[in-house]
């Protein structure tokens, strides 16, 4: 029994499930799901549709090298049934699954970090250029403004009076 | 105008429909690259008379897999949108089922590298021609 990952969206093929394609020069594509098969009809490119993993890692939203991925790998050579090798491999299996669960978030959060920055960055930029509007352009510092303020208000009431 | 509604009722009938049939597939980008390599380019660009195809198979566009009639029309195919849309989707590695087993956790993810992709000889083409 062999896990296949699909051509397309690189899931894991379970045995029963899926479909596979042989073109005319003998080259087989399996698929997972309906899904996947019709999108290679469509010659859609795996690179390009973004709901694939080859995407998510092309583009480098996802984790994409290190050292956690080199486990999981095609091995051509049957291994001989030894109960201490099977229980061993169980708990590595869980071990390094929660390792690259943590690796791949602290991916995700690290790449959503420079979002943060850039944000930061434009709002700063944006108070600066429109200061003006909360601050009067004459006034240099709070007290001045503040007599000015006064000044105005005098002023309006002086107006008042007259009229 | 006539009946406008009842036109296509039917589903799936469409000209679009057929593209996906495997009895009118042509030829894929890793199919394509395979042709780009020198050996087999020469042999596809210099093939036998064959009145089967269009332009008994002497007027042949390598990156498109398309037969053209006559020079003229190949040259004109090539200063054609679909042309160099064709060279900018080959001007990268193929995918393979190996970058997919990547993507998928079977080892790390290598990017696919940039390539560079020119249109067959040309020049020389409009002078045998002309």
């Amino acid at each position: 029994m062999r896990l296949e990952k699909c051509y397309f969206c690189s899931s894991t093929i379970h045995p029963g499930h899926g479909i596979q394609f042989v073109r005319n020069d003998c080259k087989i594509f399996k698929f997972c799901r309906g899904k996947c098969h019709k999108a290679f009809k469509k010659r859609k490119n795996p690179r390009k549709a973004r709901w694939t993993k080859a995407y998510r890692k092309a583009t480098g939203k996802d984790l994409a090298v290190d050292p956690s991925f080199e486990f999981e790998k095609k091995r051509n050579i049957p291994i001989k049934y030894n109960r201490e090798l099977w229980n061993n491999t169980i708990k590595a299996i869980d071990r390094i699954d929660k390792i690259k669960l943590k690796r791949q978030g602290q991916h995700i959060i690290n790449r959503l970090k420079e979002g943060k920055k850039l944000r930061k960055e434009a709002d700063v930029r944006e108070v600066d250029k429109n200061i003006h509007l909360i601050r009067a352009p004459g006034a240099k510092t709070p007290v001045l403004e503040k007599k000015m303020v006064e000044v105005i208000m005098q002023d309006d009431d002086e107006d008042m009076e007259d009229n | 105008m006539g009946c406008v509604g009842r036109k296509r009722n039917h589903k799936g009938n469409h000209p679009w429909a057929k593209k996906g049939k495997t009895k009118r597939r042509i030829k894929d980008l890793d199919q394509i690259h395979d042709d780009m390599k020198p050996e087999k380019a020469d042999k596809m660009l210099k093939q036998d008379v064959d009145y089967e195809v269009p332009g008994a198979a002497q007027h042949y566009c390598l990156h498109c897999s398309r037969y053209f009639i006559s020079n003229s029309t190949l040259n004109k195919h090539f200063r054609s949108k679909p042309h160099k849309r064709r060279l900018k989707d080959l001007s990268i590695e193929p995918y393979t089922q190996e970058e997919a087993d990547r993507a998928g956790g079977m080892g790390s993810y290598i990017a696919p590298k940039p390539l560079e992709v020119k249109t067959q000889g040309v020049k020389e083409d409009m002078t045998t021609d002309e």
